[in-house]
């Protein structure tokens, strides 16, 4: 490594950095809202540097990382959804009665992972930027320490990912004792000329258990219910996008390219096709009789994941667009969705079942109207970023023949409407009167700060941009 | 020198043995303890994977390394956490620990 290839890394580096600084800051002067600013600042100067990174691409960086067209379009994904999670964080912690402004620094670490993970080129750096990601969130979930339901899915989430993590080394531990190597491009070189090697192909599975279990695909999606509705409301928007989509990322850098080599129905792709089918059917099954949005919420990803997957399998240079595409609208409606539920929500009281919700319309129209459009898109309904992801997705399956993928994502997404509908109608209900004498507290527990409100609206803004302009993000996205 | 098929063996059945410990403990901390022994399993296959195969690249030691370090902290973390289980719930047993479920 020179210093010329320094710049590229300046989005990676410039939050890291930040993290120490706010450590150092955190020393001296204890201030939640100053933590907040810190961490903030240091995801625009993050979004600003990636300029530098994209005015030169597709090259690697040391032999750990490659910082091409993919990994500067994730890093972008990444530390938008880190700048806007903050943001949320700072109303919805402001009632915690404990030390809050950790929880910045450990955002900051958090998201360095997911973009060490979205731009590896080597095993070390895949499970360094794993771990970063993982230890981060274990604290992050577990954030509200007087929250017994938050420490629970802490609980839950260190001892499953730990395990998951175990699952990704003795993977690489047999690939590097088949191949000799650590680096991804050779790990490609040696999947291609022996497709049937045993212990590579039972170290490559395993390293999918531990992947998988990132992306909550079934049969590995145990956890994610019970995380996402124990999660503090930030925190859940975390795992929901950044740890997904770098997760994603890296499963594309690492496997897309054998997907495409090899006959269509190698080993790999099988196993894929049954994730992919697998998480679409019981993601979509087990949100239809859900009445808590955190856990319906948490189905729909298991579901989304499942879509994405298919985009996946069909690879070729449509895949190159759909996935990133795909993330993007997802991540968008995603932080919309939880970004409305922030805003009413406070550590202490969260509003969860979708029967809180009954009625927002009448009180809060504005944050009403952006949680529909939100559900709408992760439906996939036309004119939200949402329908063009899905649709590039299904553009991608069919170019590559995958008709079994595209005739059940089609299928699951008409089960998929009939929940997003559920909670779109609960929303413009009138408020309960004759069975309940007060219908649940639908309060605002502080005002919306102009940040906050600055934030859902460029939401808003997107999620309709993304689904009516695609453009200018298909001119980002041509590969290079 | 043993075989390199019986190193692997046993690094699996290592492995197995702390996946089995995750599984039927209840107790957060043996739990954490199946999750380090899982770890150490991958470690044990590197070092072999090294020392039989690839002796002239060092990957495999640096890897090792790198694993320890990071176990450490992640027990460190972990450990935090399950002791802050310990004074919200008065137990690390997680059969006894389930507000949530649905």
């Amino acid at each position: 490594m020179t210093w010329a290839d320094l710049p590229a890394l300046y989005p990676m580096l410039i939050p890291a950095a930040t993290a120490v600084l706010l450590l150092l800051t955190l020393t001296v002067r204890r201030d939640a809202r100053l933590a907040a600013g810190v961490a903030m600042a240091g995801f625009i100067a993050g979004l600003l540097a990636l300029a530098a990174s994209a005015a030169e691409l597709s090259h690697p960086v040391t032999m750990l990382l490659t910082v091409d067209r993919f990994a500067v379009v994730f890093w972008g994904i990444l530390l938008f959804a880190g700048l806007l999670v903050s943001v949320f964080a700072v109303g919805y912690f402001r009632t915690l009665r404990e030390p809050r402004e950790e929880f910045y620094l450990l955002w900051l670490l958090a998201v360095v992972g997911a973009m060490v993970m979205a731009a590896s080129a080597h095993f070390a750096a895949f499970f360094l930027g794993l771990e970063l990601l993982s230890v981060s969130l274990y604290v992050l979930i577990a954030y509200p320490r007087m929250q017994s339901r938050a420490v629970e899915a802490g609980v839950k989430y260190l001892i499953l990912a730990g395990a998951s993590s175990a699952f990704v080394l003795f993977g690489m531990a047999l690939t590097y004792a088949a191949t000799g190597t650590l680096t991804f491009a050779e790990l490609f070189t040696h999947l291609t000329l022996f497709p049937g090697d045993v212990l590579l192909l039972g170290g490559v599975v395993m390293i999918l258990v531990g992947v998988g279990f990132k992306l909550a695909l079934v049969p590995f999606h145990f956890w994610t219910p019970d995380v996402y509705e124990g999660a503090p409301l930030p925190v859940t928007a975390a795992v929901a996008t950044v740890s997904k989509g770098a997760a994603f990322a890296l499963l594309t850098r690492l496997l897309l390219g054998v997907i495409q080599a090899q006959p269509g129905h190698s080993t790999l792709a099988v196993i894929f096709t049954l994730l992919a089918l697998a998480s679409m059917i019981v993601g979509n099954l087990l949100a239809l009789a859900q009445g808590n949005l955190k856990r319906l919420l948490a189905y729909s990803s298991i579901a989304n994941m499942g879509y994405a997957l298919t985009a996946f399998i069909a690879g070729g240079d449509a895949a190159r667009v759909a996935i990133p595409y795909f993330f993007a609208g997802y991540i968008v409606a995603v932080l919309a969705a939880f970004g409305v539920m922030t805003q009413l929500s406070t550590p202490e009281h969260e509003l969860q079942e979708v029967e809180d919700y009954r009625g927002l319309a009448w009180r809060y129209p504005w944050s009403a109207a952006l949680l529909t459009v939100a559900l709408l898109s992760l439906a996939g309904i036309p004119l939200t970023a949402g329908f063009l992801g899905k649709f590039f997705v299904l553009t991608a399956g069919m170019a590559a023949g995958r008709w079994t993928l595209v005739v059940t994502l089609v299928l699951t997404s008409g089960l998929g409407l009939y929940y997003y509908l559920r909670v779109i109608t609960a929303l413009y209900q009138a408020p309960l009167e004759g069975e309940q004498p007060t219908p649940p507290p639908l309060h605002l527990p502080h005002r919306l700060s102009v940040l906050t409100g600055l934030a859902l609206a460029v939401l808003a803004a997107l999620l309709l941009l993304l689904g009516v302009y695609p453009s200018p993000v298909l001119h980002l996205l041509a590969w290079p | 020198m043993v075989p390199f098929a019986w190193i692997i063996l046993v690094s699996i059945l290592l492995f197995a043995l702390g996946a089995i410990a995750l599984i039927t403990r209840r107790n957060a901390v043996a739990a954490l303890m199946g999750v380090e022994l899982m770890l150490n399993a991958a470690n044990l296959n590197f070092v072999a994977a090294w020392r039989y195969y690839y002796p002239d690249h060092l990957d495999a030691q640096v890897a090792v390394l790198l694993v320890i370090t990071i176990a450490a902290a992640e027990a460190a973390v972990g450990l935090a956490i399950i002791l802050n289980l310990y004074r919200r719930f008065g137990t690390v047993d997680l059969d006894q620990i389930r507000l949530m479920r649905g």
